[in-house]
Protein backbone atom coordinates (compact mmCIF):
# COMPACT_ATOMS: atom_id res chain seq x y z
CA UNK A 1 0.00 0.00 0.00
CA UNK A 2 3.13 2.17 -0.57
CA UNK A 3 0.53 4.66 -3.21
CA UNK A 4 -2.18 4.34 -0.12
CA UNK A 5 0.22 5.76 2.51
CA UNK A 6 2.17 8.41 0.38
CA UNK A 7 -1.54 9.91 0.17
CA UNK A 8 -1.74 10.39 3.95
CA UNK A 9 1.78 12.04 4.61
CA UNK A 10 2.54 15.44 3.60
CA UNK A 11 4.40 15.75 -0.22
CA UNK A 12 8.34 14.86 0.81
CA UNK A 13 9.51 16.65 -2.46
CA UNK A 14 8.90 20.46 -3.13
CA UNK A 15 8.03 21.84 -6.76
CA UNK A 16 8.51 25.25 -8.33
CA UNK A 17 5.05 25.61 -9.17
CA UNK A 18 3.24 23.56 -5.63
CA UNK A 19 2.17 20.08 -6.39
CA UNK A 20 1.03 19.76 -9.31
CA UNK A 21 4.36 20.00 -11.01
CA UNK A 22 4.84 16.26 -9.61
CA UNK A 23 2.53 15.81 -12.71
CA UNK A 24 5.21 16.49 -14.75
CA UNK A 25 7.09 13.29 -15.35
CA UNK A 26 3.65 11.51 -15.92
CA UNK A 27 1.90 14.09 -17.83
CA UNK A 28 4.93 14.36 -19.99
CA UNK A 29 5.28 10.50 -20.87
CA UNK A 30 1.69 10.55 -21.86
CA UNK A 31 1.66 13.06 -24.42
CA UNK A 32 4.76 11.55 -25.77
CA UNK A 33 3.40 8.25 -25.93
CA UNK A 34 -0.40 9.84 -27.38
CA UNK A 35 2.57 11.79 -30.13
CA UNK A 36 4.15 8.64 -30.65
CA UNK A 37 1.76 6.08 -31.10
CA UNK A 38 -1.57 8.17 -31.67
CA UNK A 39 -0.06 10.85 -34.11
CA UNK A 40 2.84 9.23 -35.74
CA UNK A 41 1.74 5.82 -35.30
CA UNK A 42 5.10 4.45 -33.86
CA UNK A 43 4.27 1.51 -30.80
CA UNK A 44 7.96 1.22 -30.48
CA UNK A 45 8.21 0.15 -26.58
CA UNK A 46 11.80 1.35 -26.00
CA UNK A 47 10.18 5.25 -27.49
CA UNK A 48 8.13 4.94 -24.60
CA UNK A 49 11.00 3.98 -22.23
CA UNK A 50 13.11 7.15 -23.97
CA UNK A 51 9.90 9.43 -23.32
CA UNK A 52 9.83 8.34 -19.85
CA UNK A 53 13.65 9.00 -19.06
CA UNK A 54 13.07 12.36 -20.65
CA UNK A 55 9.94 12.87 -18.70
CA UNK A 56 11.77 12.06 -15.31
CA UNK A 57 14.73 14.26 -16.34
CA UNK A 58 12.58 17.14 -17.06
CA UNK A 59 10.60 16.62 -13.51
CA UNK A 60 13.57 17.05 -11.98
CA UNK A 61 14.28 20.58 -12.87
CA UNK A 62 10.96 21.62 -11.22
CA UNK A 63 12.49 20.40 -7.49
CA UNK A 64 13.12 22.60 -4.87
CA UNK A 65 16.38 22.17 -3.02
CA UNK A 66 18.17 18.85 -3.09
CA UNK A 67 17.24 16.45 -6.08
CA UNK A 68 18.71 13.54 -3.89
CA UNK A 69 14.76 13.10 -2.51
CA UNK A 70 13.81 13.03 -5.75
CA UNK A 71 16.25 10.18 -6.95
CA UNK A 72 15.23 7.92 -4.22
CA UNK A 73 11.59 8.42 -5.21
CA UNK A 74 12.48 7.07 -8.21
CA UNK A 75 14.31 3.94 -6.77
CA UNK A 76 11.17 3.50 -4.28
CA UNK A 77 9.07 3.31 -7.32
CA UNK A 78 11.01 0.62 -8.77
CA UNK A 79 10.94 -1.51 -5.99
CA UNK A 80 7.15 -1.54 -5.70
CA UNK A 81 5.55 -4.98 -5.40
CA UNK A 82 3.03 -3.96 -8.03
CA UNK A 83 6.02 -3.98 -10.60
CA UNK A 84 7.49 -6.49 -9.88
CA UNK A 85 4.11 -8.83 -10.24
CA UNK A 86 3.50 -8.17 -13.70
CA UNK A 87 7.45 -8.46 -14.50
CA UNK A 88 6.69 -11.97 -13.10
CA UNK A 89 3.61 -12.49 -14.88
CA UNK A 90 5.11 -11.55 -18.08
CA UNK A 91 8.39 -13.47 -17.85
CA UNK A 92 6.17 -16.73 -17.35
CA UNK A 93 3.49 -16.00 -19.54
CA UNK A 94 6.06 -14.78 -22.42
CA UNK A 95 7.87 -18.24 -22.21
CA UNK A 96 4.66 -20.11 -21.90
CA UNK A 97 3.26 -18.73 -25.02
CA UNK A 98 6.34 -19.07 -27.21
CA UNK A 99 6.62 -22.33 -26.21
CA UNK A 100 3.10 -23.23 -27.55
CA UNK A 101 4.11 -21.01 -30.47
CA UNK A 102 6.87 -23.42 -31.39
CA UNK A 103 4.92 -26.66 -30.56
CA UNK A 104 2.74 -25.89 -33.59
CA UNK A 105 -0.35 -24.83 -31.50
CA UNK A 106 -1.00 -21.75 -34.49
CA UNK A 107 -1.27 -24.66 -37.12
CA UNK A 108 -3.12 -26.43 -34.69
CA UNK A 109 -5.88 -23.68 -34.26
CA UNK A 110 -5.98 -22.91 -37.85
CA UNK A 111 -6.79 -26.44 -38.39
CA UNK A 112 -9.62 -26.53 -35.36
CA UNK A 113 -10.77 -23.37 -36.92
CA UNK A 114 -11.14 -24.72 -40.57
CA UNK A 115 -12.28 -28.33 -38.85
CA UNK A 116 -15.22 -26.35 -36.86
CA UNK A 117 -16.15 -23.97 -39.08
CA UNK A 118 -15.07 -20.84 -37.30
CA UNK A 119 -14.91 -18.58 -40.58
CA UNK A 120 -13.26 -14.87 -40.29
CA UNK A 121 -16.48 -13.50 -39.34
CA UNK A 122 -16.87 -15.34 -36.50
CA UNK A 123 -13.47 -15.41 -35.34
CA UNK A 124 -13.11 -12.30 -33.51
CA UNK A 125 -16.35 -13.41 -31.31
CA UNK A 126 -14.39 -16.71 -30.55
CA UNK A 127 -11.44 -15.39 -29.99
CA UNK A 128 -13.12 -12.66 -27.35
CA UNK A 129 -14.73 -15.68 -25.59
CA UNK A 130 -11.56 -17.68 -25.86
CA UNK A 131 -9.45 -15.55 -24.61
CA UNK A 132 -11.86 -14.44 -21.59
CA UNK A 133 -11.72 -17.73 -20.74
CA UNK A 134 -8.07 -17.83 -20.16
CA UNK A 135 -7.51 -14.88 -18.83
CA UNK A 136 -10.65 -15.59 -15.97
CA UNK A 137 -8.31 -18.54 -15.47
CA UNK A 138 -4.79 -17.78 -14.98
CA UNK A 139 -5.65 -14.16 -13.85
CA UNK A 140 -3.47 -11.97 -15.79
CA UNK A 141 -4.67 -10.30 -18.73
CA UNK A 142 -1.40 -9.16 -19.77
CA UNK A 143 -0.33 -12.90 -20.01
CA UNK A 144 -3.64 -14.07 -22.12
CA UNK A 145 -3.22 -10.97 -24.10
CA UNK A 146 0.59 -12.36 -24.76
CA UNK A 147 -0.98 -15.97 -25.38
CA UNK A 148 -3.52 -15.08 -27.24
CA UNK A 149 -1.67 -12.39 -30.11
CA UNK A 150 0.76 -14.79 -29.93
CA UNK A 151 -1.26 -17.62 -30.94
CA UNK A 152 -4.66 -16.99 -31.90
CA UNK A 153 -3.82 -13.44 -33.73
CA UNK A 154 -2.24 -14.82 -36.90
CA UNK A 155 -4.65 -17.81 -37.32
CA UNK A 156 -7.16 -15.60 -37.50
CA UNK A 157 -5.50 -13.42 -39.74
CA UNK A 158 -4.42 -15.48 -41.71
CA UNK A 159 -7.92 -17.03 -42.30
CA UNK A 160 -9.10 -13.42 -43.25
CA UNK A 161 -10.44 -12.21 -39.78
CA UNK A 162 -10.29 -8.30 -39.24
CA UNK A 163 -6.25 -8.07 -37.56
CA UNK A 164 -7.72 -4.31 -36.10
CA UNK A 165 -11.01 -6.28 -34.75
CA UNK A 166 -9.43 -9.22 -33.39
CA UNK A 167 -6.60 -7.62 -31.79
CA UNK A 168 -9.62 -5.96 -30.30
CA UNK A 169 -11.25 -8.84 -29.22
CA UNK A 170 -8.13 -10.38 -27.56
CA UNK A 171 -8.14 -7.39 -25.73
CA UNK A 172 -11.72 -7.45 -24.56
CA UNK A 173 -11.25 -11.04 -23.43
CA UNK A 174 -8.43 -9.54 -21.30
CA UNK A 175 -10.00 -6.90 -20.02
CA UNK A 176 -12.76 -9.61 -18.91
CA UNK A 177 -10.38 -11.67 -17.26
CA UNK A 178 -8.61 -9.34 -15.21
CA UNK A 179 -11.80 -7.84 -14.07
CA UNK A 180 -13.71 -11.04 -12.20
CA UNK A 181 -10.86 -13.48 -12.57
CA UNK A 182 -10.05 -14.29 -8.83
CA UNK A 183 -6.45 -15.10 -9.16
CA UNK A 184 -6.11 -11.39 -11.17
CA UNK A 185 -3.68 -9.06 -9.35
CA UNK A 186 -6.26 -5.95 -9.91
CA UNK A 187 -9.32 -8.21 -8.44
CA UNK A 188 -7.26 -8.87 -5.15
CA UNK A 189 -6.23 -5.32 -4.91
CA UNK A 190 -10.01 -3.98 -5.54
CA UNK A 191 -10.68 -6.61 -2.57
CA UNK A 192 -8.10 -6.11 -0.07
CA UNK A 193 -7.78 -2.51 -0.59
CA UNK A 194 -11.86 -1.86 -0.21
CA UNK A 195 -11.97 -4.76 3.46
CA UNK A 196 -13.76 -7.13 1.48
CA UNK A 197 -12.94 -10.76 0.64
CA UNK A 198 -11.74 -12.02 -2.81
CA UNK A 199 -14.33 -14.70 -2.92
CA UNK A 200 -17.55 -12.13 -2.38
CA UNK A 201 -16.58 -9.56 -5.14
CA UNK A 202 -15.91 -12.32 -7.47
CA UNK A 203 -19.23 -13.21 -7.28
CA UNK A 204 -21.08 -9.69 -6.70
CA UNK A 205 -18.87 -8.05 -9.83
CA UNK A 206 -20.37 -11.11 -11.84
CA UNK A 207 -23.52 -8.91 -12.76
CA UNK A 208 -21.98 -6.08 -13.85
CA UNK A 209 -18.97 -8.37 -15.88
CA UNK A 210 -22.13 -10.17 -17.87
CA UNK A 211 -24.25 -7.85 -18.40
CA UNK A 212 -21.68 -5.99 -20.36
CA UNK A 213 -20.46 -9.27 -21.91
CA UNK A 214 -23.34 -10.17 -23.95
CA UNK A 215 -23.26 -7.03 -25.56
CA UNK A 216 -20.07 -7.36 -26.26
CA UNK A 217 -20.24 -10.90 -28.13
CA UNK A 218 -22.85 -9.59 -30.02
CA UNK A 219 -20.95 -6.70 -31.57
CA UNK A 220 -18.12 -8.83 -32.30
CA UNK A 221 -20.52 -10.87 -34.55
CA UNK A 222 -21.93 -8.21 -35.89
CA UNK A 223 -18.59 -6.17 -36.45
CA UNK A 224 -16.67 -9.32 -37.39
CA UNK A 225 -19.57 -9.76 -40.84
CA UNK A 226 -19.13 -5.96 -41.50
CA UNK A 227 -14.95 -5.35 -41.38
CA UNK A 228 -13.27 -7.08 -43.77
CA UNK A 229 -9.74 -8.84 -43.26
CA UNK A 230 -6.41 -8.03 -44.63
CA UNK A 231 -5.31 -9.52 -47.69
CA UNK A 232 -2.21 -11.71 -47.06
CA UNK A 233 -0.48 -12.74 -50.04
CA UNK A 234 0.45 -17.06 -49.41
CA UNK A 235 -2.54 -17.64 -46.60
CA UNK A 236 -4.09 -20.03 -48.70
CA UNK A 237 -0.18 -21.63 -48.94
CA UNK A 238 -0.37 -21.44 -44.86
CA UNK A 239 -3.47 -22.88 -44.57
CA UNK A 240 -2.44 -25.86 -46.34
CA UNK A 241 0.34 -26.37 -43.42
CA UNK A 242 -2.55 -26.74 -40.69
CA UNK A 243 -1.84 -29.72 -38.46
CA UNK A 244 -4.33 -31.28 -35.63
CA UNK A 245 -1.23 -32.53 -33.48
CA UNK A 246 -0.40 -28.64 -31.84
CA UNK A 247 -4.08 -29.00 -30.52
CA UNK A 248 -2.98 -31.40 -28.28
CA UNK A 249 -1.72 -27.68 -26.52
CA UNK A 250 -5.15 -26.56 -26.04
CA UNK A 251 -4.46 -29.33 -22.81
CA UNK A 252 -0.98 -27.02 -21.72
CA UNK A 253 -3.71 -24.12 -21.51
CA UNK A 254 -6.02 -26.24 -19.67
CA UNK A 255 -3.60 -27.27 -17.54
CA UNK A 256 -2.84 -23.51 -16.62
CA UNK A 257 -6.37 -22.75 -16.65
CA UNK A 258 -7.18 -25.31 -13.97
CA UNK A 259 -4.09 -25.10 -11.90
CA UNK A 260 -5.23 -21.20 -11.55
CA UNK A 261 -8.56 -21.30 -10.28
CA UNK A 262 -8.02 -24.31 -8.41
CA UNK A 263 -6.16 -21.65 -6.39
CA UNK A 264 -2.32 -21.80 -7.09
CA UNK A 265 -0.04 -18.91 -7.54
CA UNK A 266 0.53 -17.84 -11.19
CA UNK A 267 3.73 -18.53 -10.90
CA UNK A 268 2.83 -22.65 -10.37
CA UNK A 269 -0.08 -22.79 -12.50
CA UNK A 270 2.24 -21.34 -15.33
CA UNK A 271 4.90 -23.25 -14.85
CA UNK A 272 2.84 -26.38 -14.89
CA UNK A 273 1.66 -25.43 -18.03
CA UNK A 274 5.48 -24.79 -19.10
CA UNK A 275 6.38 -28.28 -18.21
CA UNK A 276 3.20 -29.87 -19.74
CA UNK A 277 3.99 -28.01 -22.90
CA UNK A 278 8.06 -28.90 -23.01
CA UNK A 279 6.74 -32.46 -22.86
CA UNK A 280 4.46 -32.20 -25.52
CA UNK A 281 6.47 -30.60 -27.92
CA UNK A 282 9.45 -33.36 -27.30
CA UNK A 283 7.18 -36.34 -26.50
CA UNK A 284 5.32 -36.03 -29.86
CA UNK A 285 8.04 -34.02 -32.13
CA UNK A 286 6.05 -30.94 -32.09
CA UNK A 287 9.92 -29.11 -31.63
CA UNK A 288 13.00 -30.06 -30.95
CA UNK A 289 15.30 -29.63 -27.91
CA UNK A 290 16.66 -27.12 -29.63
CA UNK A 291 13.82 -25.01 -30.42
CA UNK A 292 12.85 -24.58 -26.74
CA UNK A 293 16.71 -23.70 -25.41
CA UNK A 294 19.52 -23.65 -27.63
CA UNK A 295 23.59 -22.60 -27.16
CA UNK A 296 24.75 -21.83 -30.30
CA UNK A 297 28.56 -21.68 -30.40
CA UNK A 298 30.70 -20.87 -33.46
CA UNK A 299 32.85 -24.30 -33.62
CA UNK A 300 32.18 -27.85 -32.94
CA UNK A 301 33.38 -29.29 -29.96
CA UNK A 302 32.71 -32.04 -26.84
CA UNK A 303 29.07 -30.13 -25.42
CA UNK A 304 27.77 -30.03 -29.21
CA UNK A 305 26.08 -33.68 -29.22
CA UNK A 306 24.05 -32.68 -26.41
CA UNK A 307 20.83 -31.62 -28.15
CA UNK A 308 20.74 -27.97 -26.81
CA UNK A 309 24.28 -26.78 -27.84
CA UNK A 310 24.03 -26.46 -31.71
CA UNK A 311 26.92 -25.01 -34.36
CA UNK A 312 26.14 -21.98 -36.05
CA UNK A 313 27.46 -18.49 -37.12
CA UNK A 314 26.95 -16.37 -34.08
CA UNK A 315 27.38 -17.37 -30.96
CA UNK A 316 24.66 -17.18 -28.07
CA UNK A 317 21.40 -18.58 -26.48
CA UNK A 318 18.58 -19.05 -28.52
CA UNK A 319 15.04 -21.04 -28.02
CA UNK A 320 11.75 -20.45 -26.90
CA UNK A 321 11.84 -19.79 -23.33
CA UNK A 322 14.92 -17.12 -23.87
CA UNK A 323 12.57 -15.51 -26.60
CA UNK A 324 9.31 -15.63 -24.50
CA UNK A 325 11.16 -13.59 -22.18
CA UNK A 326 13.71 -11.68 -23.51
CA UNK A 327 10.92 -10.20 -26.29
CA UNK A 328 9.55 -8.23 -22.86
CA UNK A 329 12.38 -6.68 -21.33
CA UNK A 330 11.57 -3.47 -23.39
CA UNK A 331 8.33 -3.15 -21.51
CA UNK A 332 9.35 -4.28 -18.13
CA UNK A 333 11.48 -1.08 -17.98
CA UNK A 334 9.21 0.98 -19.17
CA UNK A 335 6.84 -0.47 -16.46
CA UNK A 336 9.96 0.29 -13.65
CA UNK A 337 9.78 3.86 -15.22
CA UNK A 338 6.04 4.18 -14.98
CA UNK A 339 5.80 3.20 -11.65
CA UNK A 340 8.46 5.54 -10.33
CA UNK A 341 6.91 8.49 -12.10
CA UNK A 342 3.65 7.68 -10.59
CA UNK A 343 5.90 7.74 -6.58
CA UNK A 344 7.13 11.08 -7.74
CA UNK A 345 3.11 12.13 -8.50
CA UNK A 346 2.10 10.60 -4.95
CA UNK A 347 5.53 11.63 -3.02
CA UNK A 348 5.08 15.62 -5.27
CA UNK A 349 1.07 15.93 -3.70
CA UNK A 350 -0.40 15.79 -6.79
CA UNK A 351 -2.66 12.66 -5.93
CA UNK A 352 -3.44 14.29 -2.53
CA UNK A 353 -4.61 17.25 -4.57
CA UNK A 354 -6.82 15.09 -6.75
CA UNK A 355 -8.17 13.62 -3.82
CA UNK A 356 -9.17 17.15 -2.20
CA UNK A 357 -10.88 18.03 -5.53
CA UNK A 358 -13.00 15.18 -5.79
CA UNK A 359 -13.81 15.32 -2.32
CA UNK A 360 -15.03 18.72 -1.88
CA UNK A 361 -16.28 19.61 -5.14
CA UNK A 362 -18.40 16.69 -6.40
CA UNK A 363 -19.12 13.90 -4.51
CA UNK A 364 -22.40 15.94 -3.21
CA UNK A 365 -24.56 13.25 -3.23
CA UNK A 366 -24.50 9.33 -3.42
CA UNK A 367 -24.90 9.11 -7.53
CA UNK A 368 -22.53 12.03 -7.54
CA UNK A 369 -20.47 10.09 -5.14
CA UNK A 370 -20.23 7.10 -7.05
CA UNK A 371 -20.25 8.67 -10.52
CA UNK A 372 -17.00 10.56 -9.35
CA UNK A 373 -15.79 7.18 -8.11
CA UNK A 374 -16.20 5.86 -11.65
CA UNK A 375 -15.09 9.06 -13.42
CA UNK A 376 -11.80 9.09 -11.17
CA UNK A 377 -10.81 5.91 -11.38
CA UNK A 378 -11.20 5.69 -15.36
CA UNK A 379 -8.90 9.16 -15.14
CA UNK A 380 -6.15 7.19 -13.22
CA UNK A 381 -6.47 4.48 -15.46
CA UNK A 382 -6.24 6.52 -18.13
CA UNK A 383 -2.84 8.20 -16.84
CA UNK A 384 -1.06 5.36 -15.52
CA UNK A 385 -0.87 2.64 -17.96
CA UNK A 386 -0.21 -0.02 -15.86
CA UNK A 387 -3.74 -0.70 -14.15
CA UNK A 388 -2.75 -2.62 -11.09
CA UNK A 389 -0.37 0.50 -10.50
CA UNK A 390 -3.14 3.20 -10.89
CA UNK A 391 -5.52 0.99 -8.88
CA UNK A 392 -3.63 1.09 -5.98
CA UNK A 393 -3.00 4.70 -6.19
CA UNK A 394 -6.76 5.46 -6.60
CA UNK A 395 -7.74 3.21 -4.17
CA UNK A 396 -7.48 5.32 -1.12
CA UNK A 397 -9.68 7.88 -2.19
CA UNK A 398 -12.40 4.97 -3.70
CA UNK A 399 -12.36 3.79 0.44
CA UNK A 400 -13.12 7.38 1.35
CA UNK A 401 -15.47 8.64 -0.66
CA UNK A 402 -17.23 6.04 -0.56
CA UNK A 403 -17.52 5.30 3.32
CA UNK A 404 -18.46 8.91 3.17
CA UNK A 405 -21.68 7.45 1.63
CA UNK A 406 -21.88 3.98 3.94
CA UNK A 407 -21.21 2.10 0.04
CA UNK A 408 -20.98 -1.14 0.62
CA UNK A 409 -17.19 -2.45 0.46
CA UNK A 410 -18.18 -5.08 -2.38
CA UNK A 411 -19.65 -1.98 -4.32
CA UNK A 412 -16.75 -0.39 -3.70
CA UNK A 413 -14.31 -2.97 -5.23
CA UNK A 414 -16.06 -3.68 -8.07
CA UNK A 415 -16.65 -0.14 -8.94
CA UNK A 416 -12.71 0.30 -8.67
CA UNK A 417 -11.84 -2.98 -10.40
CA UNK A 418 -13.94 -2.29 -13.71
CA UNK A 419 -12.43 0.91 -15.06
CA UNK A 420 -9.00 -0.42 -13.79
CA UNK A 421 -9.53 -3.43 -16.46
CA UNK A 422 -11.30 -1.96 -18.92
CA UNK A 423 -8.51 1.40 -19.14
CA UNK A 424 -5.87 -0.91 -19.00
CA UNK A 425 -6.47 -2.53 -22.60
CA UNK A 426 -8.06 0.33 -24.44
CA UNK A 427 -5.93 3.87 -25.04
CA UNK A 428 -2.56 3.17 -27.56
CA UNK A 429 -0.83 3.70 -24.37
CA UNK A 430 -2.19 1.35 -22.14
CA UNK A 431 0.40 -1.86 -20.43
CA UNK A 432 -2.46 -4.54 -22.23
CA UNK A 433 -1.93 -2.86 -25.45
CA UNK A 434 1.37 -2.21 -25.16
CA UNK A 435 1.68 -5.72 -24.01
CA UNK A 436 0.08 -7.50 -27.76
CA UNK A 437 2.09 -4.89 -29.82
CA UNK A 438 5.30 -6.20 -28.47
CA UNK A 439 4.49 -9.51 -29.64
CA UNK A 440 3.54 -8.24 -33.14
CA UNK A 441 6.87 -5.61 -33.43
CA UNK A 442 9.27 -7.09 -30.93
CA UNK A 443 12.10 -9.87 -31.92
CA UNK A 444 11.05 -12.80 -34.08
CA UNK A 445 7.05 -11.20 -34.10
CA UNK A 446 4.69 -11.18 -35.66
CA UNK A 447 5.63 -8.95 -38.38
CA UNK A 448 8.86 -10.08 -39.10
CA UNK A 449 7.19 -13.33 -39.63
CA UNK A 450 4.29 -13.25 -41.76
CA UNK A 451 4.29 -9.27 -42.91
CA UNK A 452 3.10 -5.51 -41.97
CA UNK A 453 -0.49 -7.30 -42.12
CA UNK A 454 -0.12 -9.04 -38.75
CA UNK A 455 0.92 -5.21 -37.05
CA UNK A 456 -1.80 -3.39 -35.57
CA UNK A 457 -1.69 0.22 -34.86
CA UNK A 458 -2.47 0.62 -31.28
CA UNK A 459 -5.03 3.69 -31.55
CA UNK A 460 -6.87 1.71 -34.08
CA UNK A 461 -8.28 -0.45 -31.86
CA UNK A 462 -9.48 1.74 -29.36
CA UNK A 463 -13.21 1.97 -30.35
CA UNK A 464 -13.14 -1.83 -30.71
CA UNK A 465 -12.45 -2.97 -27.18
CA UNK A 466 -16.14 -3.21 -26.81
CA UNK A 467 -16.58 -5.39 -23.31
CA UNK A 468 -13.84 -2.70 -22.27
CA UNK A 469 -15.88 0.27 -23.25
CA UNK A 470 -19.62 -2.05 -22.54
CA UNK A 471 -17.96 -2.37 -18.67
CA UNK A 472 -16.92 1.19 -18.22
CA UNK A 473 -20.89 2.13 -19.45
CA UNK A 474 -22.11 -0.46 -17.24
CA UNK A 475 -20.70 1.16 -14.15
CA UNK A 476 -21.93 4.67 -15.17
CA UNK A 477 -25.47 3.43 -15.75
CA UNK A 478 -25.43 1.71 -12.82
CA UNK A 479 -23.62 4.74 -10.65
CA UNK A 480 -26.42 6.59 -11.48
CA UNK A 481 -29.58 3.98 -11.52
CA UNK A 482 -28.41 2.43 -8.35
CA UNK A 483 -27.79 -0.62 -10.63
CA UNK A 484 -26.22 -3.29 -7.94
CA UNK A 485 -25.90 -0.33 -5.25
CA UNK A 486 -24.91 -2.13 -1.58
CA UNK A 487 -24.83 -0.24 1.77
CA UNK A 488 -22.52 -1.25 4.50
CA UNK A 489 -25.28 -2.26 6.48
CA UNK A 490 -26.84 -4.79 3.63
CA UNK A 491 -24.61 -7.13 4.50
CA UNK A 492 -20.60 -7.21 6.12
CA UNK A 493 -18.06 -9.08 4.45
CA UNK A 494 -16.26 -11.84 5.11
CA UNK A 495 -12.69 -12.36 6.16
CA UNK A 496 -10.39 -10.65 3.68
CA UNK A 497 -8.06 -12.88 2.39
CA UNK A 498 -5.91 -13.17 -0.38
CA UNK A 499 -6.71 -16.61 -1.87
CA UNK B 1 -25.17 -16.33 2.60
CA UNK B 2 -24.45 -18.95 0.11
CA UNK B 3 -22.57 -19.16 -2.92
CA UNK B 4 -25.61 -18.90 -4.73
CA UNK B 5 -27.15 -15.86 -2.65
CA UNK B 6 -23.50 -14.32 -3.42
CA UNK B 7 -24.14 -14.33 -7.08
CA UNK B 8 -27.98 -13.36 -6.75
CA UNK B 9 -26.48 -10.06 -4.22
CA UNK B 10 -27.19 -6.53 -5.84
CA UNK B 11 -29.40 -7.82 -8.99
CA UNK B 12 -31.70 -4.20 -8.74
CA UNK B 13 -32.07 -0.92 -8.66
CA UNK B 14 -31.07 0.42 -4.94
CA UNK B 15 -32.72 3.38 -3.70
CA UNK B 16 -29.87 6.68 -2.90
CA UNK B 17 -32.05 7.34 0.22
CA UNK B 18 -32.46 3.52 2.11
CA UNK B 19 -34.89 3.10 4.95
CA UNK B 20 -34.81 1.36 8.14
CA UNK B 21 -37.56 0.14 10.71
CA UNK B 22 -37.23 0.78 14.56
CA UNK B 23 -35.77 -2.35 15.97
CA UNK B 24 -33.11 -2.98 13.18
CA UNK B 25 -29.56 -3.25 14.36
CA UNK B 26 -27.40 -2.11 11.42
CA UNK B 27 -23.66 -1.35 10.82
CA UNK B 28 -22.76 1.45 9.91
CA UNK B 29 -19.90 3.59 9.04
CA UNK B 30 -19.59 7.05 11.11
CA UNK B 31 -19.41 9.53 8.51
CA UNK B 32 -19.63 12.60 10.55
CA UNK B 33 -20.76 14.62 13.75
CA UNK B 34 -23.04 17.23 14.30
CA UNK B 35 -23.72 18.93 17.17
CA UNK B 36 -21.49 17.25 19.22
CA UNK B 37 -23.76 13.63 17.89
CA UNK B 38 -22.25 10.79 15.54
CA UNK B 39 -23.96 10.73 12.20
CA UNK B 40 -24.41 8.29 9.41
CA UNK B 41 -24.55 9.24 6.31
CA UNK B 42 -26.23 5.90 4.20
CA UNK B 43 -26.47 6.95 0.85
CA UNK B 44 -28.18 10.24 1.19
CA UNK B 45 -30.55 9.41 4.20
CA UNK B 46 -28.65 9.78 7.67
CA UNK B 47 -29.25 8.32 10.76
CA UNK B 48 -28.41 9.99 14.40
CA UNK B 49 -25.82 8.15 16.40
CA UNK B 50 -26.65 9.04 20.39
CA UNK B 51 -24.31 7.83 23.22
CA UNK B 52 -21.54 6.73 20.42
CA UNK B 53 -17.79 7.16 21.33
CA UNK B 54 -16.08 11.29 20.84
CA UNK B 55 -13.70 9.57 17.82
CA UNK B 56 -16.45 7.92 16.34
CA UNK B 57 -16.12 9.18 12.86
CA UNK B 58 -14.78 6.92 10.74
CA UNK B 59 -15.34 3.78 12.67
CA UNK B 60 -17.85 1.00 12.02
CA UNK B 61 -20.29 0.42 14.26
CA UNK B 62 -23.50 -1.54 15.18
CA UNK B 63 -26.84 1.15 15.90
CA UNK B 64 -29.83 0.43 17.32
CA UNK B 65 -32.54 2.07 15.08
CA UNK B 66 -34.80 3.73 17.13
CA UNK B 67 -36.91 6.08 15.15
CA UNK B 68 -37.49 6.12 10.96
CA UNK B 69 -39.20 8.94 9.15
CA UNK B 70 -39.65 7.46 5.66
CA UNK B 71 -40.64 10.95 4.08
CA UNK B 72 -37.29 12.55 5.20
CA UNK B 73 -35.34 9.39 5.10
CA UNK B 74 -33.80 10.75 8.64
CA UNK B 75 -33.62 8.55 11.87
CA UNK B 76 -32.24 8.25 14.98
CA UNK B 77 -30.38 5.27 16.78
CA UNK B 78 -28.05 4.25 19.84
CA UNK B 79 -24.36 3.27 19.85
CA UNK B 80 -23.86 -0.57 20.68
CA UNK B 81 -20.30 -1.43 20.09
CA UNK B 82 -17.47 -0.28 17.31
CA UNK B 83 -16.75 -3.11 15.16
CA UNK B 84 -13.69 -1.47 12.98
CA UNK B 85 -12.96 0.70 11.21
CA UNK B 86 -11.86 2.72 7.70
CA UNK B 87 -10.36 0.81 5.13
CA UNK B 88 -7.86 3.75 4.80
Amino acid sequence: MGAAGGSKTEPRISFYGGKWASTVPLGFFILWAVFQSGVLGIGDTNGLVIGALIGTILGMFFVRGDWKTYADTIFEGMTQRVAATAIVAWLWAGMFAETLQVGGFVEGLIFAADALNVGAATFPAAAFVLCGLLATGIGTGYGATVAFVTLFFPAGVLIGANPVLLFAAILSGAVFGDNLAPVSDTTIVSAVTQDADIGGVVASRFKYAIVAAVPAFIAYLIMGSVLSGASLEGAAALRDTATAPGLVHLISMGVVIATAVAGRHIVEAISWGLVVAVGFNLALGLSSVSDILVFTVTEAGTFTALPFVAVGDTAGVGGSLYAGAIGFFPLIVLTLLIVSMAQIMIRGGGFAAIQEFLLNSVATTVRRAEVTMVLGTAAINGMITINTAAEIAIAPYIARIGEKFNINGYRRANILDANTSALGYIFPWAGGVLVGYQVMVGPNGLGAEYGPEMVVNPIEVVPYVFHGWFLVIVFLVAAVTGFGREYVPDRTSGEVSRA
Amino acid sequence: MSALDKFLAGWSFRSSTPDYEPGDTIEVMVTGEKGGEATARIGDSILRIEGAPDDAVDTRVLVAVETWDGSTHRGTGTYRETVGGSAF
